[in-house]
């Protein structure tokens, strides 16, 4: 459905997307996440036509979107960052604006997405939400094959991006493909089935936000307070399967490691007969991974962060 | 109107009626002030005005006002706003061609002007009368060949400049000494030497000659109508170029 190959894009001096391969296949929800600057927005934009690639080879629905533009553009719909309508444009004259002969129902639409009863309203006088629902039904109008979705929920609140989610699944479940370019990683984890992750222009790693987890952030962190922790209790914790680091700060005790030491550390404390109430597990998500996949090399020679009062641990 | 530049000429022939900037621009200001000064020099024949009534100088004069105000104004911020919101990126996305937009302009600007030049002559007619056009083809030719070159100067303007704001003080800047110096200021024989060679190559100016002059039997103007057409053709060859047309 999309397939890029080798996409550079440069803004002056600046190199923007830098040899960029990517693949969506049919009925995907592909998640573009990575840090600002990444080249997310501009690799969109040249899968969209709406910016011409330097080098590389582009084919979108069998298109190619810099000579194809006019051809492609009625079967992908899309949503784009920090683009609006006229303010006083209202609900209805947009969708009749943007309608083709293969639009959908306008008023099944509004329905749809809960803007029915807006319909007349102008497009300044939308809350945060109805906007984003409005671009989304504009991107959902003419029934297009591929949805392009760009920082979709940026600045919602959280029942809104719920509902917005519920409109992105329902879409997909009507067998629409979706690209989706988001810095929520709740969001990619919600909604992507696959999740590609780039920096400064390239793709650092792909794959299922699960997959990418358990490459990216196998860790997990298991806290709890005892009044005062024996000493043969914190020798025994770090000599734990999968323990990496033990610390602790006055009662507080701080275990890292891989998985693993989630069955491991319980199970000890039960041995010990100290089970702590406030007891508590962090098992790492999308962002986790995301923040370590981007995390700057350290530089050589550069001395490794020290913990407080650190009780020991492995690598 | 269900091709895509219909429909978007539709759509902006709408929004320009809910635009507070248009209709105070370019629909009030251009009557009010041709009420005020039209008035102020009486109705009598006068050697500051060629020997013309005032009050039908400054009738024939707001004609070029109101193009003035479409194109320097109304239009580049207009323009600027969508490009600084990313509206044009919105329909460019959604498949509306490149042209399209300019086109819609194009078309939107020209009626404006005809409709306010319309409410113009409605209100200055039972006020101050209409004067008799003495050459009427140039008149006729004059008015769409300005309108055409006025218009396409504010697509261009606002496909240069980077903002609304920028749009707009660039606009007025432009506009007000345009219109006291060439439209509806004082008459040229009451300038001084130096301010008459200013105003005199102004484009303004030169429209307002070009429509004025034979409308009121005071000289072919053919020079001015010959620049006026010069300045509609490389200003939309300009515009068209700056957004693809």
């Amino acid at each position: 459905m999309v397939t890029v190959r080798g996409l550079r894009k440069r803004y002056g001096e600046r190199v923007v997307v830098d040899g960029l391969d990517l693949t969506v296949a049919a009925g995907e929800i592909v998640g573009l996440v990575g840090a600002n600057g990444a080249g997310k927005t501009t690799t969109v934009e040249c899968i969209q036509g709406l910016r011409r690639p330097d080098a590389g080879s582009l084919r979108v629905l069998g298109y190619d979107p810099v000579t194809q533009a006019a051809q492609l553009r009625p079967s992908v719909g899309s949503q784009l960052q920090d683009s609006a309508l006229p303010d006083r444009l209202r609900v209805a004259e947009a969708l009749d604006l943007f309608a083709t002969s293969r639009a959908r129902d306008h008023d099944e639409l509004l329905e749809q997405f809960g803007l029915a009863a807006r319909r007349r309203s102008v497009f300044s006088s939308l809350s945060g939400g109805e906007r984003q629902r409005l671009f989304l039904v504009l991107a959902l109008l003419n029934r297009p094959r591929l949805v392009i979705l760009d920082e979709l929920t940026q600045g919602l609140d959280p029942a809104a991006r719920r509902g917005v989610w519920a409109a992105v699944r329902e879409v997909h479940a009507a067998g629409t493909t979706v690209l989706l370019v988001t810095h929520e990683m709740d969001e990619a984890e919600a909604l992507c089935g696959r999740v590609v992750v780039m920096r400064a222009g390239r793709v650092l790693d792909a794959g299922t936000p699960a997959d990418l987890v358990d490459r990216h952030a196998r860790r997990a962190t298991v806290r709890f307070s005892l009044p005062d922790p024996p000493a043969l209790l914190l020798d025994e914790l770090h000599r734990l399967d999968g323990v990496r680091h033990v610390a602790r700060a006055g009662p507080q005790v701080t275990v890292d490691g891989d998985r693993r030491i989630i069955a491991h550390v319980g199970a000890a404390l039960v041995r010990w007969g100290s089970v702590p109430e406030d007891l508590s597990v962090h098992v790492p998500d999308l962002e986790d991974a995301l923040l370590s996949l981007l995390e700057p090399e350290p530089a050589a020679g550069a001395p490794a962060a020290v913990e407080n009062e650190p009780v020991g641990g492995r690598s | 109107m269900n091709t895509t530049a219909g429909r978007l000429v539709w759509a902006e022939l709408k929004l320009t009626t809910r635009d507070p900037l248009v209709l105070t621009f370019v629909f009030a200001f251009p009557v009010v002030t041709m009420l005020i000064i039209g008035g102020a020099f009486g109705t009598d024949p006068d050697p500051a005005f060629e020997g013309v009534n005032p009050a039908h100088w400054y009738v024939a004069s707001y004609l070029t006002v109101v193009i003035a105000a479409a194109g320097l104004v109304m239009l580049p911020v207009h323009l600027a706003s969508y490009r600084e919101r990313g509206v044009l990126r919105r329909f460019a996305a959604a498949g509306f061609p490149r042209w399209s937009f300019a086109f819609a302009q194009l078309v939107v600007g020209l009626l404006t002007i005809v409709v306010a030049c319309a409410l113009l002559l409605a209100v200055a007619a039972p006020v101050y009368g209409i004067p008799a056009a003495h050459d009427w083809w140039r008149v006729a030719a004059a008015l769409p060949l300005g309108a055409v070159a006025f218009v396409s100067l504010g697509v261009l303007l606002g496909s240069v400049l980077p903002s609304a704001r920028s749009a707009q003080a660039v606009g007025l800047l432009i506009f007000f000494p345009s219109f006291l110096l060439g439209a509806g200021g004082p008459p040229p024989h009451v300038m001084g030497a130096a301010v008459r060679h200013v105003a005199g190559p102004l484009p303004l100016t030169l429209l307002t000659n070009a429509v004025r002059q034979p409308w009121l039997g005071l000289g072919p103007a053919t020079g001015s109508l010959v620049a006026v057409a010069a300045l509609a053709v490389v200003a939309t060859l300009a515009a068209a170029y700056r957004t693809a047309l």
